[in-house]
């Protein structure tokens, strides 16, 4: 019964056991700006640090404000400056008339001392505003200085979204075309669409991160999003499905063939809502479409993980690691490094290198997800998991990209074994209980399977489970593992993140399908 | 302080009206947030920070764009606003972007909305905030039961923010206010590798209106402590009483299809349907911006408009939907407000106990777990746990079941609405029995 999910109140509310995931939305990602409000043109040419130093700030600032950092005895400090561009431009009833823009741009200073975090930010970019947050943040420890920044060095990292055109480049008269022509194809392929509305998105986030430990890391991360919602009547009955499109790439990634493919999609989804009838209520099998039904390793699975929880000790997995929870066929990674996928992070918001993490290896537990306070605390390598919202958070352990790797079984076999279940789709949303293992995820559109067949669509259901339970049930694993196109936010500790998932079909026991007709 | 503000988002309307927009709305924010978090007897982490920035909707030649930015050194906002102009100079014309209506501006409410606790938000330091934190532990865990707590996280947080907005025909104001915050998270260990958590927390816009510590830290374990053992049971239909806090998100799918963009793109089931009976007699449903100390409260809305009382459900009938000056346009209706304030509810007679005696047999619902509701058709299907009732009372503990409906026919199921409503929020619904809903479970 909500919409809005992602509301940083709800979220700190719902408390730290508490995380939810919705599909992209307007609401969610913040409204962005016009590309001619950029940051300052490079004084040089190269790497994001000559970007900072457009605004003043310069290796020797950085060095005066960790000094001030670490002056009351922490043992870590960093410093994460961030300048975000954002556009979403956008039509309804037919007219490009409406274009937001916002420019995000500040930096924050952590410092560590143990496991606890003393964090402030400024929008200042100036020596003095810095060491002000560095003076608050070094609040966290109560002593004399132990630690010293050590000489900064730059250090490169992979680029696995590398694009032709930064969005700063890009004037809104070149996305016109674009949405024009997706609203074209939408109403082409339908003609029971009463309404259409498209929201095109564009984000250019320059980053720089700098350590005590003599670290310094920069990245430019790109999104290209793509909102089309469609409202259709027939016959009195009316009917809407929305759906995004999300990746790390320029204005390229919006070709013909695939918004089209899009706009198409989304007016035949519309159709088929028509004939949808009321899901089914009760627990039964479900076989989970490859695809955007990713969405539940993430709930039930990626968030219980995520080490922060299992330090705390609040995770239903913190004892389970090395122990089988899954069956031979269920391999889950979670993941920074697949090209331009919307989850995908070159280096992680402390300056970790982006990696590949197995969290589940042929159902073993094998890794959480750590940031750099959980990696210290259970002495193990960090998985590049430590990810921020912006320069207002300190970083906390977060998924990228979260899939299961193909197994065995043939798709279609996989449906054929069912006798009466339901075959899940296209999902909206999800969150977990943390600690009891219950998630939910809400079902937009699927089908009823009966007798092995797909028979009629259904809609509108929430999705409940036990994590551990679900997963253990997990007996059939498809040889056809998707990537899901769009990706998602996540909110966790008051926090949004970009996140991508991927899953081949699976079939699942010991759901319960929130529908009405029990 | 906020005489500044204003100076600003008057300065931001200066440079559109120099890059040639006809109108401008420009608001400017100045926020301050402190936070103590506390984890099994450690400071886990603080955070304090105070953030400013402005955000301006532009109408030029009938074209409409809105930006923000925090970038506010002056020659970077004079090049961001006046670019801005220039791009929304190549949007498609919309007649019915036009600033509000400045008649909309007149008679509004002078007086002190009690938002703003001066002295309180002065006297906290950050060892009170620590205190205050531990001191949340402490209370979570010497509750009965607490020796089953593996962990409790707790913090304490308050913050200050003022706010100026300013319309180029013809509006300004300043808004200021503070608020408070307590919150303890407990999980506990049950059967085999369960957590089950819960938590309770406090907010206030005066620091004195917090609830004491030890109230808070108790609740927390006491929720905790009732998710020991839940099981979901067998599907049906059952009676219900939905607990006053989780109100909000009943409501949400509700409230969402009266917004005016729900409205105008036909996507939501109460279009066209003002004046009809949506939902019980019981249910009474005023948005009211002027309360005293309330949550929502607020002289003007986000366009400036003058804040007024306005019905939402009368006994059941739809009355108004949530209209800013573009949809109440495009609808050819006259414009309310664009955003929810406080809601306030009839209320009845009896508490939560003599609502579930009452109800006799059925399901207390206690929290709310994931789950949506589609504006379009009304469908809806969410997450609970809670609680199985015989006798009015609580015999054993609920989850992973949902409870699933359409607006348009459940809320006639409200059959009592009780006299509690929720002090920490800005809708301030009462706890409500269903005579019944439908539930999906083992």
């Amino acid at each position: 019964m909500m919409r809005s999910l992602g509301r940083r109140g709800f979220l700190k509310w719902a408390g730290a056991g508490a995380a939810v995931i919705t599909v992209p939305t307007i609401a969610g990602c913040r409204p962005g700006a016009f590309e001619l409000c950029a940051g300052p043109k490079s004084k040089a040419a190269g790497g994001i640090a000559h970007y900072f130093e457009g605004f003043g700030i310069g290796s020797q600032v950085f060095d005066r404000v960790m000094a001030k950092g670490l002056s009351r005895g922490g043992d870590f400090c960093d410093i994460y400056l961030q300048h975000s561009v954002n556009h979403w431009t956008g039509m309804e009833d037919g007219q490009i008339n409406r274009a937001y823009g916002s420019v995000d741009l500040g930096a924050g200073v952590r410092v560590l001392k143990g496991d606890a975090t003393g964090f402030a930010y400024t929008e200042e970019l100036t020596e003095q505003a810095l060491l002000s947050a560095a003076e608050t943040a070094a609040a966290v420890a109560d002593g004399t200085p132990t630690a010293r920044p050590q000489a900064i060095a730059a250090v490169k990292v992979k680029n696995y979204y590398p694009i032709r055109l930064p969005w700063a480049e890009v004037g809104v008269d070149r996305k016109l075309p674009i949405i024009e022509q997706i609203n074209s194809a939408a109403r082409n392929r339908n003609p029971n669409l009463v309404k259409v509305s498209i929201f095109l998105g564009d984000e250019g986030t320059h980053v720089l991160l700098v350590n005590s430990e003599g670290r310094m890391v920069e990245d430019y991360r790109p999104m290209a999003t793509l909102w089309l919602t469609c409202v259709g009547m027939k016959n009195g009955r009316v009917e809407t499905c929305s759906e995004s499109l999300s990746a790390r790439e320029d204005i390229h990634y919006f070709s013909t063939d695939r918004i089209v493919g899009h706009a198409h999609f989304v007016a035949d989804t519309v159709e088929e809502m028509f004939s949808a009838v009321e899901a089914p209520a009760g627990e039964m099998p479900v076989v989970l479409a490859a695809g955007t039904s990713g969405i539940l390793l993430h709930e039930a699975m990626g968030h219980p993980m995520e080490a922060d929880f299992n330090r705390k000790g609040t995770s239903i997995y913190a004892d389970r690691m090395g122990q089988r929870i899954a069956c031979e066929h269920v391999t889950i990674i979670d993941d920074a490094t697949n090209p331009h996928m919307r989850g995908s992070i070159n280096v992680d918001d402390e300056g970790e290198p982006g990696q590949r993490t197995v969290l589940v290896e042929n159902g073993i537990l094998r890794s959480y997800l750590h940031d750099r306070i959980s990696s210290k605390h259970y002495r193990v390598p960090p998985t590049g998991s430590g990810r921020r919202q912006s320069f207002r958070y300190p970083p906390v352990p977060r998924m990228r990209n979260t899939y299961m790797l193909a197994g065995p079984h043939d798709p279609a076999e996989v449906i054929a074994s069912v006798k009466k279940g339901i075959y899940a789709e296209t999902f909206a949303n999800g969150q977990v209980n943390i600690g009891a293992g219950d998630f939910t995820f809400y079902l937009q559109k699927g089908h009823l399977i009966e007798n092995g067949k797909l028979t009629r669509v259904i809609k509108d259901a929430n999705l409940i489970g036990n994590g551990p339970k679900v997963l253990e049930s997990i007996d059939l694993v498809g040889t056809d593992l998707t990537m899901f196109a769009s990706g998602g936010t996540c909110g966790k500790d008051g926090q949004r993140v970009p996140v991508g998932f991927g899953l081949p079909t699976v079939r699942a026991g010991e759901i319960s399908v929130g529908g009405r007709n029990a | 302080m906020s005489r500044e503000l204003l100076q600003k988002a008057h300065d931001v309307i200066r440079i559109a009206k120099r890059a040639g927009a006809l109108g401008a709305r420009a608001s400017v924010y100045r926020n301050r947030n402190s936070e103590v978090e506390w984890l099994d007897g450690r400071l886990d982490r603080i955070r304090q920070s105070t953030s400013m920035g402005v955000s301006i909707s532009l109408f030029v030649d009938e074209r409409y764009s809105a930006h923000s930015t925090s970038d506010l050194r002056p020659d970077a906002l004079e090049s961001f606003v006046t670019d801005a102009v220039g791009m929304t100079r190549l949007l498609a014309a919309d007649p019915h972007r036009k600033l509000a209506d400045p008649a909309y501006y007149a008679n509004r409410f002078e007086g002190d909305l009690g938002l703003y606790d001066a002295p309180g938000a002065a006297s906290v330091t950050g060892i009170d905030r620590r205190r205050t934190a531990g001191a949340l532990e402490d209370s979570a865990r010497s509750a009965p039961g607490g020796e089953k707590i593996i962990t409790v996280n707790s913090s304490c947080s308050d913050s200050t923010y003022e706010t100026a907005l300013v319309n180029s025909n013809g509006m300004e104001g300043t808004a200021r206010g503070t608020s408070f915050f307590l919150f303890a998270d407990v999980t506990v260990r049950d059967q085999g590798d369960r957590r089950p958590s819960g938590y309770w927390y406090s907010v206030g816009l005066h620091r004195d209106n917090l609830e004491p510590v030890e109230v808070v830290g108790r609740k927390a374990t006491q929720r905790a402590l009732e998710g020991i053992g839940e099981q979901p049971m067998e599907s049906g239909t059952y009676a219900c009483v939905i607990e006053n806090r989780l109100a909000r998100r009943t409501l949400g799918g509700l409230l969402g299809a009266l917004s005016g963009n729900a409205i105008q793109q036909e996507r939501s089931f109460l279009a066209g349907k003002i004046g009809d009976e949506i939902a019980s007699p019981l249910f009474s449903l005023t948005d009211d911006p002027l309360v005293v100390g309330g949550f929502g409260s607020r002289a003007y809305d986000n366009e400036g408009m003058t804040a007024r009382k306005l019905p939402i459900f009368e006994k059941g009938v739809l009355r108004n939907y949530y209209l800013d000056t573009y949809y109440a346009s495009k609808l050819g209706m006259k414009p309310t407000t664009g955003s929810q304030s406080n809601l306030l509810f009839t209320t009845g007679d009896e508490d939560l106990e003599g609502l579930l005696r009452s109800m006799g047999t059925g399901i207390l619902i206690t929290g709310l777990m994931g789950g949506n509701s589609n504006d379009t058709t009304g469908d809806f299907s969410v997450g609970i746990r809670g609680h199985w009732i015989e006798n009015g009372k609580r015999v054993r503990p609920l989850s992973e079941m949902n409870m699933a409906g359409n607006h348009l026919e459940s809320w006639k199921h409200l059959v009592e609405v009780g006299n509690d409503p929720w002090r920490y929020s800005a809708a301030r619904a009462p706890s409500m029995r269903f005579d019944e809903l439908t539930f999906s479970g083992a």
